[in-house]
Parts: C-alpha cells; structure tokens; sequence
C-alpha cells in the first residue's frame, strides 16, 4: 500500500503499527532537536519504532479502564518533546512522536500522576484559581523565592516562562457580553464561527481572542463561544489519557452540535486546534462519528483566513506596517500540514518584512521546558532561535503557539504576538489611512 | 489555495536539481516532499558511470548509453553540462567537488575494508582520488568507541591485493584509535554526535590535535589518512582546512552507514541553493493525489491533520525516487505500482525480480524497473505515447538503468532534473548551450 | 586421524532432542557425547514455529499427544522458565470455522486434562485488538512460546555439569560396524577439516528429519517423511497471545509471539532431502491468506522474513497408506523410539524420531529409558525434577526485559551493535568470548543479532568490526578472510528469508541496505568471483 494510504489508515487505526514501516535509516535522528543537545535522549528511532517491538500490549489503546496496563520497559521516551519533527521527516511514515506519547502515557500508567506532571495537566484548575486570585498568583509567579520553592518541591524550573493570568476569564467576560446583548438568533454558519479558545486566550491572554473576534468581524463572521473546557493536550503530553479522554468527550459533545449544522471551528492556539484535529482519534484512541465531524470542521485562525482569501473573499484593506518581523513556526503548526498561512498572510501587508527564522523548536514543547530536569534542554534547543531573533534587532516577534511565545519572549527580552494581532495592526493602519483620505465626516466603508 | 508554477515531488538531487533549474528560470516553485531518504543514505559523491569496463566517466556514459533503454542514451550528451552547471551552486554553499569526466575512475576504499570506484567526490573525500605512489603509506585513524568504523577490519581487508584488483594501491595500511574527549561518557555516539561537536570550535582543535598525534604516532610519513565521515556538519569547510594543517598525513572521509553525513551537507547546499534562488521546499507532505483533466495535471493533494492540502500547479516534476526512495511501490501480488499518477511501470514479473544469490554478478532483474519516458522526460505508455503535457519524471524512478551497479545514479539525477525544468520552462529541446553560459 | 576418545554413549545430532538425552544420560550417570553437524539448534528445532503447545491442538485427534504436551507444558515451565514466555493461548473460532469441532472443542480438552475455559470474545478483542472481530468462540489455553537455542544450551551446560560433552560443528561421516554392535564414529571438524575417531557402547540417534542418513551408515534402513512446514516472520508482535483457529489443523492457523516477532505457520509439504527445498511466493501468500481469517489487517503488516522446518515425520512400514503418506498430518506428531535390535540386528542402537519441540524432555525420557535397560543402568529419570542451570523459579521470559536492562543503565546508542534486538558489545565479547570460531549465523543464534527489520544491515559490518579489533593486528589476513565469509555469507543467508517475501515496506528495506552495501560500502569487491564462494552459512539452507 501507499505511504498516504498509510498514514490515513493509521490516524483511524494503530499509531503503534505504523512501526512496521520503519527503515531504521536514522533520518528521524538527523532532526532531532532533543537528541541535539542532549545525551539523556538517545533519539526518535530508539524509543520509537526501535523500542516499540518491545513493548507488549502495544496494539491495545492507550490506559483503557478495565485493560490491565503492560508492564513498560522505558525510561528515555520521557525525554522526547512531542516536536513531531520525526514524523515529518521520516521517509516511511512512520507516526514516530505519537508513538512516543503513547508510550509515555504507558510507561506512567499504573503509577500514581506525579503531582508536577498532574498539576500542568489542570490548566483549567490552574487557571480558574490563578485569575481568581490575581493578582496575586502573578506577584507569587514572579517572586523568586516562590519559585524557588516550587522549582524544589513541584520540580516546575524557577526560570520557566508563565504568562500573567488576566483578571477575569474570556468565558466570564463573554457572557457578561451576551448578557448584556440578551438572547440574540445565532446567525448561521456561514456568518458565523465557533471560537475554540483554549486556555491561554481564557485566562492569561484575553487580548489575542478580542484581536480574533475583531478579526473575524471585519471578514464577515459572528463568533460564537460555548462553553469548552482544555483540550487536553498537556494531559496528553504528560500521559494521563484517562482524564485526556474526559476532557475530549466533554469538548466534543458541545462542539459537534454546532460542527454538524456547518459551522467552523476556529482556534488561536495551533496547539488546541491540532489536538482536536489529530490528537484525539491518533493519541486518544477516540474514534467515533463525532471526533471525525469535528476535527474536520476545525481551522487554525491563519489556515481559515487563508482559505478566505484564497476565495477572494478576505478583506485586504491592509496598512502599511513598516518593520521587520521575525516570525517563528510551532512545532505543532507543522503538524497540520498547512505550510505556514501566517507568512502568507503577511506577504499581503504593504511594508512588513516577515522572516521566517526557520529553526527546528523553540525548546518549551507544550510544558516540557517547564520542567526542572527539561528545561536547560529546553533552552538549549532555542538557543539558535533566541540568537537569531536577538540579532535581528527587531522589536517584535510573531508566533502562533502560546508556549512558544512565552519561551521566546522570556529567552529574547522581544515583545511576541500572535500573527492575528499583527494583522489587526495593519488593519487599524488601513482604517487611519482610509479615514484620512475620505475625510473627517465621511462615513466609513466608502 | 496556494498556487505555483512548478511542484517538484522529492527533495533528492533529481527534485532539488529541477527545482533549483525551473526557479532560476524564474518558475515560482514548490517541492514536496515526505522525507528524506537518498540524500541522507548516500555517499555524498557524484557518481556518473562507474562501470568497471570505463576507462573514464565520460567513456562510461557512452557505454551505458549504448544500453538498450537505458537514459543515457538520451541523456547522455547533457551529462557534462548538468555538472558543471550544479557544481558552482554548490561551491556557493560551501560544498566543494574535486574531479571530472576524463579522468580514469580511481578505486577508493571503503569503511568496510572494500574499494568502490568514484571519479567526482566531495573536497572531505577529494584525497582518496588520486593514485597511489610508490612506497605511499595509508593510515585508518578510528575514533575509540564509535561503532560504524573498525579500523583494524579496515586495514586488515585493504592489505590484500584483490580488494584493490591486483592494481594500484598503497604500500601498507595500518590501523589506529584515538579517543577523543567527552565521547567515552557519552550514553549516545553516532556520526551525527561526533559530527556535532566538530562544528564546535573549541572541542575541533582539542580532537584534531589529539588525532593529529595518534596518526604521527604511526611508523611512516606522509601519505593519506582515511578517517569515518564525521568531521562536521555546518562548518564541515573549518574541519577539513584544519585536518588538513594539522594532519602529517592528507586526510579524506570514508563513508559510513546512514544517516551519512557527506549526503546531508549534499543536501543541505542543494536547499540552500534553491532558497537562494527563490523556490521553497515543504517536507513532511505525504502526496495522497494528484489531479488531473486527463492531459493535464492541475494540482497537487497532500495529506494534512483532518483535511488535505491542495497546491494548485501549472507543472509537476515527479522525482520520487525508485524503490529505495518510495517512489515505486512493490504490492505483494507482485505489480509494481507509481502512487502519484499511477503511471505504467517497466518491470520483471514478481518471480523474476531478484536473483537467487544475493550477490549474483548479473544484478536482480528489478534493478532496471521504472517508469519510461520520451527524450524529454515526458512518461509514456508502453507505444511511446506520452501520457501528460505538463508533467516529467526524473531521477532513480527512470527505467532503463541500475543506479547502483552501474554507478551512474547521481549522472542521471542531475542531468534529468535540469532537463525535466529545462523542458516545463520552454527551454527547446535540443538547444546546445554553452557550457557555463546558464 | 586426530586424538581418539571413549564414551559410554554417542549422541548424534545437537536439536532440543539430543540435548535432552544428553542430559538424561548424564544425569543418569553415562558419559555421554553429543555430536552435531552445525551450531546447537539448526535443524528443525532451530526452525520451528516457536510454541510451547498447551495441546490444544490435538485433543480432538490425538489425545495421547495432546496429553504429552500439556503434561510437558507444566514441567518444561517449571524446569525452564528462562526459556518460556507465559503468553497464554487463544483457540479461536472464526466464521470459517465449523461448529461441530468448535462445539466439542472444550469437552475434548478437559478430557486431555489440558487447561480450557472459555471466555467472552468482547474480552480477548479488547486483549487483542488486531483480531478478527467477527470472530464467534474463544477459548483460552495454556499455550507460550519458547526460546529454542537457550533451551539447548541449558541442557547441554547440565550435562557439561555432570561430566558429559557436547561437540558442535563436528559431522558424523563415518560408523564401525562389527557384526551386532557399532564400535566407533568417525567425525569430521566442519572448521578445520580434521578427523577424529570416538569409540563408544552405544549410539542414540536424535538426527531427526536425518535419521535416515545416519542409520544408512551401518545399514539399517529407516524411513524419514520429511515434512516442510513454512513460516512467516512479522516485525512486531499483532499479538501477545499465541492464537490457533479453532478447527482442524491445517495451513496458516497459528500465530505464536516469539522474542520481538510473531510467527504465522504453517504448511505442510513432503520434500525429499531436508537440506533442500525453497519457498515460493504462491506459498507465502497462500500462507497471508490463511492468516487474514485470524488478523484481517495481516496483509499491511511488515513481513520480515520467510523461513521453513523440515519435521522429522516417521511413519512405522505397517502403517504407510496413500492418505497417511500425502497429508502429513495424518501422521502421528506422537514419538517413535526405534531399538535397533530386534528391529535390525544392530544391538547399540537406537533411533527417536517423530516428536515436537515441546515433549523433548519426554521424548528423551523414553529413549534413554530403552538405553538404560539395555545397559543395565538403573538409576531413574532426574530431568523433570530440577530446573535448569542458572535459571530462576518462576521466572519466565519478559520482552522488555533487553530494553528494561538497557534503558536502566542509561540507554543511549553508544553501544548497541544491533539496534533492532538491543544486542550491546559487552553482549557480543560475551558470546565470543564463550564460542571461539563461530560464525555470524551462531552470533545470531546466541544473541538475535540481524533479527530486526533491518536484517543484518546495520550490525553485520560491526560485528565483523568487533572480531578485527578483537583479533588486533595478529592474523589480519585471517581476519579480514573471516570478515568477508561473515559479511558475505550472513547478508545471503538473510536475503534468502527476504526473497520470497519481497515486496512492500521489507523490499524497500533490502533494497536500501543493498543501495547502502554496494553504493556506499563497496560490497562487491570482497567478492572472490573466481574462487566458488563456500559460504558456511550451509546448514538448512535452501536453493
């Protein structure tokens, strides 16, 4: 059979089988950024597809109430990042990062979470209790002495980039909004999308869903925000599938209603929106009907507005935005297998020199570099980002991960946006212009 | 969705070959490609004809083209042209080649004790090229804990006369180990690791003066040391320079099991060269269709999370390699199958695909299997009608030749990607161009 | 001819069956000798499918051997754990299966006292995803697979502990026959190609499929119907259960987990010499066939490798209809102890043939039982009663345990010759340092070196680059002559098992290693094309 029908098949069946298709050729090794810089982590074929063979229980899923666990042989897997970057590459197709995470998830099953990896799994928790108790949770996650004692007793690194948790969450501010509108008819899917936000727009970066909705306005489009909870990804990276799995159905129960009637699924965050799009049928074994609707409904902010474009449908009424823009891709933007829609949609801004520093990770992988023993891993593996970012003496950088944004503006010192907020810059530069020429009393949309 | 004037699938030397050819003539380019596989395997040489019954390469190609099927017999005449073409591209990127088309195939040894015959090498391997003189001595300097190279196997097997077949060869070849520092601890040692710390100034003048005494350490003067290919990735350029300063003895790299690192410097230039250029490269992109209105292909379909990923195009180079590479499928009811357009494949019947012996001096049959094309690299039915307009095939997926056996892969990759560009981007077929006037 | 010596007992032929009479022998306090043509375990033993039986598979047909197998089923696990995995067993029923036998299946277990419950399908699907899940009935027995050449290697280091020996690579060519008694062997050394002349009491032929070659030499005439069984190699275990159909036997109903792989069998087809059959690709996709009515997605799944047993079926004259001699398995799998005596007037000989892996500790019983009487020992059986030679009670054989061990000492690559089985070098010193003179094929044996997808393609050179270094300067020629045969002759022996397979993701493989072996490596100028290259590698093979 073809690798592409592979790989289809894969994604609905076995991520653990896709093992028989390894050539042990060590091309996956060759991109590595992990096995770069350290000798904890011997590679993506060693405890890949290598060490798969000696695993038993490997065609079951992954944690499955009522299947005793196998009893894991690993150690080293838990080093890999999840980058994915072996998977790109790997010539034979192989799903070797997914393989890995199941293998994680197996090696910690039947052991008892350690509240570190437990604890950066409860993002919604976290979040709930860090906003309400801002701000002090953001002087308590900055205080050094804190995150001392956090860094010993947690083992979350004292120099681990957090965000500041905003004071209230997108989910209250936006029903405090429909409050206030009352109940309005939701107009139907092709005026209107479903906003998956993800934890980092709902509790520490508000600003990035209002540059979305704005977004999303000016192109036509109502947002619409149902209630959702994480998406589970960073329980997924740290091998707790059970509770993965409850946030999953959770998520899909609500967003398959509105998926089924046609309407899109649009995320911020590359990580959410390829976790809903892959992860919860390749990782979480979930199957069904629903996980299939949705997924396939669901569109990263930059691929969706592409797309519009591409329909001639994208208002293009860009300013001119006069700067250098060094632009990093996620490791799971690359995953989607959509090339890179930000830096087309900044080729349309008049002015703006996005650059693509074309740098394999920046080293925080999710909530990898948060991790004490990970995290000089972490920073090693950026190491030649942050250089580079630095050296471009630009005063802004563009990313469409939240992690990653955090990382690169701890490790530079330079402001990191998402491209959205860029574009809703250039946007605002073309109404000033737009507003000059027509005049101060001419309306606007002449 | 995104557009572009020509999509090349493979990012081997035939697909970067084409891309960089079809981007300079001012084509928007795209290649896409799944992986890498070739580039990373090979030896990092260019090898064109390296047929034991070649006096030199140039005499190679006429023998090969003289094959019944073989593409050398329309390709042939562009061989010369294509490298000296690619060469200054990728001297840019600071991968240099030593050697040419009329020079006699040198027999160089190998990291398995063996002799391959090469003619255009890469300057870390340049070294081994030239003859052997009287009284010359060979060194086979190992580094200490690093498996993929045995210097005393090595040695031991290049003493003998009918490795180097009865021929020319050194006077004596001898073993010796160095350990290097940090490496002993290490829980991980490959090429890649080793290559690594090369690239790191301060760690390179430490090794290279430890290598640089073990090798003076051995009885003799002058003459060649053969070390594993290691000696940097990035700065691969520094390394050799100061090998070479430092080293009583004139070093070249011996090719070592995958992931080799001469390919991936070959690979990394090839890129450099088509970015420069102003085309772009997407790995990672599993091709699931290609569209077409029957004469004509109209876009490229990729597999992406939950949807496919559809690039519109005025132009499709197919270099998706041979077996090796995944770009023919062997099913097991025996057909041999091309994925993307499901083009008519040239091949044995099952039964008859590989020979008995492993090492049957008459090859496997399933060597010469591919896909057949006209002069100008269109693919053609059985009558020798061609199938599309717009599309060319290039590389190990030809027919007709045994890229391996016949030492003639790199040749033929070369000379097909630039023809392939050269023919979608309304180069006339047959235009004789001067040598170096592209 | 070189140095003679003396034995009480010469044992011929070095499979699980020889070394168990070797160590009963031993046990029983005759000073036995134990002589095989090859490495231990290249006959059938080293050939087969890889399954310790429950015996399940003969209580409807044959249930003195399903009772043999599972009474050696327990011994074997208390006796050998090492060499055992508990996978535990599943008899299946599909919808091609009929349910008369099916029906009957459990009665006739419980009946062979062999262990039989049955269990929900829901439950051995969700044990088992990759099964067929139209699938009706599923019983669970106690079935493992079993890890041969460490079997044999611990009966021989028991007998070596009670004063008996064990040649390898020594073949028997010549027996002295005086009047009623054989009196001497004349053996020749595989390696050196010297001759040495062993007199003995008495002569246990354990030659199976070979027994015939090996009476002949004193003229007596022993029928053998050699059996050739074919089997299928996956790269990754599809399942951690051995899983039989739940039906007559016959071809491709057996999948049995062994070590990194799961093994399909098998077939069954009369050849004429053991040492000569080939395997076709008509017969290996019949095989894949059979095997997708037990794991339907069989056909995506990388096959390594085909290989074929040749079973060592004997059918007594009075016996030999038309049916019996063209379906094998009619024939009984139930052992034949052959005395010579009466039988053919030569008094000091015996033949055991027939049998399974699984009841050679019984099968040797027998036979040395009839040795004894007939040399007046009395001293009774001991091999079921201790376990073997530094082998721990109850525990049984892991497949994580390489990787576990590995990974506890940091893991990393450093030292991994053979990725694909975890084999390090301290692993490989090892090993040469206990087998001087071996081949890669013995290398292979004692550690799975070239097990792997990769077939020897990335170990191979690194092990002939271990023997270099070990072997320092002194005898480079030697050396680098040994090197050659290793590498030339152990990449052929691969590519055997790979050419009737070849296609897909395996084919691919071979296809990049031989790119890599040839294009990078320059393996063909080792080639000596004017000399005919004798590759050891000789044992089993196949044309």
């Amino acid at each position: 059979m073809t690798i592409a029908e592979l790989i289809m098949e894969a994604s609905e069946e076995f991520v653990g089988y896709s093992a028989d298709e390894c050539l042990k050729c060590n091309v996956c090794l060759t991109v590595c950024p992990v096995a770069r810089v350290t000798d904890l982590f011997p590679g993506p074929k060693y405890v890949g597809p290598q060490a798969q063979r000696f695993r038993t229980g490997r065609a079951q899923p992954v944690q499955v109430p009522g299947i005793p666990f196998a009893l894991s042989p690993d150690v080293t897997v838990d080093y890999c990042s999840g980058c994915g970057w072996c998977t790109s590459v790997c010539p034979a197709g192989v799903k070797v990062a997914e393989m890995n995470s199941q293998s994680r998830a197996r090696m910690k099953a039947g052991k008892r979470p350690k509240l570190r990896d437990w604890g950066l799994g409860q993002t919604d928790l976290v979040g709930q209790v860090g906003v309400l108790f801002s701000p002090i949770s953001n002087w308590a996650l900055a205080n050094r002495p804190i995150r001392a004692i956090m860094e010993t007793t947690v083992g979350i690194h004292r120099a681990a980039p957090f965000p500041k948790f905003g004071r209230r969450t997108l989910q209250s501010t936006w029903k405090r909004r429909q409050k206030r509108r009352g109940t309005t008819v939701i107009p139907g899917p092709d005026k209107a999308v479903v906003y998956f936000h993800g934890c980092s727009a709902n509790y520490y970066e508000q600003h990035v869903a209002d540059a979305a909705i704005e977004i999303l306005k000016r192109n036509g489009f109502e947002t619409i925000i149902p209630p959702q909870v994480c998406c589970g990804l960073p329980l997924i990276s740290n091998g707790i599938y059970t509770e993965a799995r409850q946030r999953a159905h959770k998520n899909l129960d609500v967003l398959v209603r509105y998926a089924r009637q046609g309407y899109r699924i649009i995320g911020t965050s590359t990580s959410c929106t390829h976790t809903i799009k892959a992860e919860y049928r390749e990782m979480l074994d979930i199957h069904d009907d629903d996980a299939t609707v949705v997924a396939n409904a669901t569109w990263d902010i930059c691929e969706f507005l592409l797309d519009l474009h591409e329909q001639g449908k994208l208002d293009t009424a860009f300013g001119r935005l006069d700067e250098d823009l060094p632009y990093h891709a996620p490791c799971q933007l690359r995953s989607h297998g959509i090339g890179l829609p930000a830096m087309e949609l900044f080729a349309l801004v008049p002015g703006l020199r996005a650059a693509d520093m074309d740098h394999d990770c920046c080293g925080i992988a999710g909530t990898y570099g948060m991790k004490k023993e990970k995290y000089p891993i972490g920073m090693a593996v950026g190491a030649p980002l942050f250089e580079k970012i630095r050296a471009s003496g630009a005063t802004e950088a563009a990313c469409d991960s939240e992690t990653c944004r955090w990382q690169i503006e701890k490790a530079t010192g330079t402001r990191t946006r998402h491209p959205i907020e860029i574009l809703l810059q250039a946007y605002r530069a073309g109404d000033a212009v737009g507003a000059e020429k027509r005049g101060p009393l001419a309306p606007a949309g002449t | 969705m995104p557009s572009a004037d020509v999509v090349v699938i493979g990012a081997g030397l035939a697909g970067l070959t084409a891309a960089i050819a079809a981007a300079e003539s001012g084509a928007r380019v795209l290649v896409l490609a799944k992986g890498h596989a070739a580039t990373h395997w090979g030896p990092g040489g260019i090898d064109v004809a390296g047929i034991p019954a070649a006096s030199t390469p140039r005499d190679g190609i006429h023998r090969l083209a003289g094959l019944p099927g073989h593409p050398y017999a329309f390709l042939g005449d562009d061989v010369a042209a294509a490298l000296e073409w690619i060469r200054p591209h990728l001297a840019a990127e600071g991968v240099d080649y030593a050697g040419d088309l009329d020079t006699p195939h040198q027999l160089v040894p190998t990291s398995i004790g063996g002799t391959r015959r090469a003619a255009i090498l890469p300057a870390g391997q340049a070294a081994a090229l030239s003859p052997w003189a009287a009284g010359e001595r060979l060194v086979i300097c190992g580094i200490a804990g690093f498996k993929d190279f045995w210097p005393e196997a090595i040695a031991a097997s290049l003493t003998r006369e009918r490795i180097w077949e009865g021929g020319n060869r050194p006077a004596s070849v001898t073993p010796v180990s160095v350990a290097l520092p940090g490496l002993a601890a290490r829980h991980n040692l490959n090429a890649l690791q080793i290559a690594r710390r090369f690239d790191d100034p301060a760690w390179r003048t430490t090794a290279i003066e430890a290598l640089a005494r073990a090798i003076a350490s051995v009885p003799g003067s002058g003459g060649r040391v053969a070390l594993p290919a290691v000696l940097g990735i990035r700065e691969h350029a520094a390394v050799l320079a100061a090998a070479r300063d430092r080293f009583p003895a004139a070093p070249f790299e011996m090719p070592l099991v995958p992931p080799s690192l001469p390919g991936m410097r070959l690979y990394a230039a090839l890129r450099a060269a088509l970015i420069r250029a102003g085309g772009r490269v997407q790995i990672g992109e599993m091709i699931e269709r290609v569209e077409h209105d029957g004469r004509r292909v109209t876009a490229v379909v990729a597999a992406a999370a939950a949807r496919t990923y559809t690039v519109r195009t005025g132009a499709l180079v197919i270099a998706t390699g041979g077996i090796a590479g995944g770009g023919l499928v062997a099913e097991r009811d025996g057909r041999l199958t091309e994925p993307l357009l499901g083009l008519p494949v040239e091949a044995p019947p099952a039964d008859q695909w590989l020979a008995v012996d492993a090492f049957d001096p008459a090859g496997h049959p399933l060597e010469k299997a591919g896909i057949r094309t006209d002069a100008e690299l269109r693919p053609v039915a059985a009558d020798g009608a061609s199938l599309f307009d717009n599309v060319r095939v290039a590389g190990s997926l030809l027919a007709g030749h045994r890229y391996i056996r016949e030492r003639c892969g790199d040749g033929v990759a070369l000379t097909s990607g630039r023809r392939a560009a050269r023919s979608l981007t309304a180069v006339p077929a047959g235009h004789a161009a001067e040598p170096g006037s592209e | 001819m070189g140095e003679s010596h003396a034995y009480d007992v010469l044992v011929v032929g070095g499979g699980a069956t020889g070394a168990g009479v070797l160590r009963d022998l031993a046990r029983r306090g005759l000073r036995t000798l134990l002589v095989e043509r090859g490495d231990y375990g290249t006959g059938t033993t080293g050939r087969y499918h890889g399954l310790l039986h429950s015996g399940g598979r003969y209580v409807a047909k044959d249930a003195l051997a399903a009772r043999e197998c599972i009474a050696e089923n327990r011994i074997l696990r208390r006796i050998a754990p090492a060499s055992i995995e508990d996978t535990g067993g599943y008899f299946v029923a599909t919808p091609a299966d009929p349910d008369d036998y099916v029906d009957g299946f459990q009665a006739a277990c419980i009946a062979a006292d062999v262990d039989c419950e049955e269990i929900p399908v829901a439950e051995a699907l969700r044990r088992e995803p990759a099964l067929n899940p139209g699938i009706r009935r599923v019983f669970k027995l106690p079935d493992g697979s079993v890890e041969p050449w460490q079997l044999i290697e611990s009966n021989i280091a028991d007998a070596r502990a009670h004063g008996s020996d064990a040649w390898s690579y020594q073949r028997l060519v010549g027996l002295e026959r005086d009047a009623d008694r054989i009196v001497a062997a004349t053996l020749h050394d595989e390696r050196s190609g010297s001759l040495t002349r062993v007199t003995t009491r008495f002569v246990v032929s354990c030659a199976g499929a070979w027994a015939g070659q090996i009476a002949a030499m004193v003229d007596v005439t022993v029928t053998m119907h050699p059996g050739k069984g074919t089997m299928l190699i996956y790269n990754q275990r599809m399942t951690d259960t051995v899983i039989n159909r739940c039906h007559k036997s016959s071809d491709g109903d057996i999948m049995v987990p062994v070590h990194t792989v799961a093994i399909l069998g098998t077939t069954e087809q009369r050849v004429e010499d053991p040492d000569v059959y080939e395997i076709t690709r008509d017969e290996v996709a019949a095989l894949i066939r059979e095997g997708e009515k037990l794991f339907p997605d069989l056909g995506k799944m990388r096959l390594l490798r085909a290989y074929a047993g040749v079973r060592p079926l004997y059918q007594p004259p009075a016996e030999a209809t038309e049916a019996a001699l063209k379906d094998g398995r009619q024939i009984s799998r139930a052992h034949t102890v052959l005395d010579h005596g009466p039988r053919d007037g030569v008094e000091n000989f015996v033949t055991i043939v027939g049998g399974k892996l699984t009841t050679f500790r019984r099968m040797a019983e027998d036979t040395v039982d009839t040795v004894c009487a007939k040399l007046g020992v009395t001293e009774p059986c001991t091999t079921a009663d201790e376990i073997l030679p530094n082998q721990v009670p109850g525990k049984t054989y892991w497949l994580g345990h390489r990787l576990a061990d590995h990974e506890a000492e940091g893991g990393g690559d450093a030292n991994l010759l053979c990725e694909c089985e975890f084999v390090t070098r301290p692993m490989l010193d090892s090993f040469l340092d206990g087998h001087p003179g071996c081949s890669l094929d013995d290398v292979r044996r004692g550690t799975r070196l070239g097990m792997g997808p990769c077939q020897g393609g990335f170990c191979t050179f690194r092990v002939a680059g271990v023997v270099g270094e070990r072997a320092g300067h002194a005898g480079a020629a030697d050396v680098a002559e040994l090197a050659d045969r290793a590498i030339l002759g152990f990449l052929r022996e691969r590519f055997k098992g790979t050419r009737p397979i070849a296609a897909g993701r395996q084919l691919q493989e071979q296809w990049m290693i031989s790119g890599v072996y040839e294009g990078c490596l320059g393996v063909e100028s080792l080639i000596e094309r004017e000399a005919p290259e004798v590759s050891r590698e000789v044992v089993g093979a196949q044309r």
